[in-house]
């Protein structure tokens, strides 16, 4: 009886050795993952940013700010950019719709805030400008 | 003690009395007894190291095991935990637990300022539809709402300020097709959370949404009213052919 036991056991201590020697693998390469090189999204979202406005794809700058605003309601440390040019554009947008509403208060707020962020956008202020065309000659 | 015969005093384990001779039946006994013990005694001690060692092997096999056990577990674990991604709306979310108060306040003040899309994104980013339902339960109408106006808004801007350079990817076809279902979603969430008496108090704010949507469908898709309404009568496919038309020939 005892014999038995004692191959049965051994046939478990050799199972769980072999288990034990591909977890040990697995963990090795678990910490190889924990601390991989991580690429930074914000130089990458900023590339593909320089990348939309050569085109000028408002369009596609406006997806992004809005996927990054339900995650970021403030723009991260980088994103300001993108967050004023996409506002600007925006508000641009809705300055057609509260026209054609006819709602004076939200179109008077609403320039405000197209000058405010105008005045924000430094480098990136003939963006606004292209904006505005393409919002003026929509359709 | 005291022989039995001469009444002499002996030592308790003298098998016989020195002065006169006489068995002392107490130290006999006492021998024997002495004897059969250390006999139990060898034979008990055999059968404990016998046993003993038949099970030594059992025992150090079981310990292995169990330690390898243990090791697999540990390693299971650190591994599992070395693979999960950090979830990169943990922050946010705990700290709209603690603020929820003073979130649902600020989400109020966009829908009184009659910014929605900003309404929306604030609800998201905070995770306030989700957290503390007891504190966001009465927006739960109007944000539903909200939604399908936030995507309409958002395709239409995609649409309106796509790229027109021939080398840049053509996406319009998709943003059409998009366009035309969340439209059609926003008139049917639009109807069921009008008829909630529960959302009585946001019907304003519902029915303003409606208002600007049609008129930014009526400015930029140049529409009056009649051909507006002709176009929220049509199937999905009826709309994209209807706005293909529109865009692509511009």
């Amino acid at each position: 009886m005892n014999k038995m036991l004692k191959v049965i056991l051994d046939i478990l201590i050799v199972v769980a050795c072999l288990v034990f020697l591909a977890l040990t693998i697995n963990m090795v390469g678990s910490f190889k993952y924990a601390n991989r090189e991580k690429e930074d999204p914000i130089e990458t979202e900023r590339s593909v940013f320089e990348y939309e406005l050569r085109h000028k794809s408002y369009g596609e700058v406006m997806n992004t700010y809005y996927v990054k605003r339900m995650y970021n309601f403030e723009p991260q440390a980088g994103m300001e950019d993108i967050y004023n040019v996409a506002e600007y554009a925006h508000a641009a947008f809705m300055s057609r719709v509260y026209a054609e509403k006819g709602d004076d208060r939200m179109s008077e707020s609403n320039a405000l805030r197209m000058e405010t962020v105008r005045n924000r956008l430094g480098d990136y202020a003939y963006t606004a400008d292209e904006v505005d065309e393409v919002i003026r000659n929509a359709p | 003690m005291r022989c039995k015969k001469c009444l002499h005093e002996i030592g308790p384990e003298e098998l016989r009395c020195p002065y006169c001779g006489a068995e002392n039946s107490y130290a006999v006994q006492h021998q024997k007894n002495m004897k059969r013990f250390k006999k139990d005694y060898k034979k008990t001690r055999n059968e404990v190291i016998r046993s003993a060692q038949s099970t030594r092997g059992l025992a150090t096999r079981a310990a292995i095991l169990i330690v390898l056990i243990i090791g697999c577990i540990i390693m299971t674990i650190v591994t599992s935990l070395n693979y999960v991604d950090p979830d990169p709306r943990e922050v946010n979310r705990r700290d709209a637990e603690r603020h929820v108060d003073e979130y649902v306040s600020e989400a109020e003040e966009f829908l009184k300022r009659g910014e929605y899309t900003e309404f929306v994104s604030f609800m998201y980013a905070h995770d306030l539809n989700n957290i503390a339902r007891d504190k966001t339960d009465h927006l739960v109408s109007v944000s539903y709402v909200a939604q399908e106006y936030y995507e309409c808004i958002q395709l239409m801007e995609e649409i309106i300020l796509r790229s027109t350079d021939p080398d840049y990817f053509d996406g319009l076809d998709t943003d059409i097709r998009n366009f035309c279902m969340y439209v059609d979603g926003f008139y049917e969430v639009l109807e069921v959370q009008r008829n909630r008496k529960k959302s009585e108090k946001y019907h304003a704010y519902m029915d303003d949404m409606d208002a600007e949507l049609r008129a930014a469908m009526r400015t930029y898709f140049s529409m009056d009213d009649r051909e507006l309404e002709e176009f929220l009568s049509k199937s999905e496919a009826q709309k994209a052919v209807i706005l293909e038309g529109i865009l692509r020939h511009e």
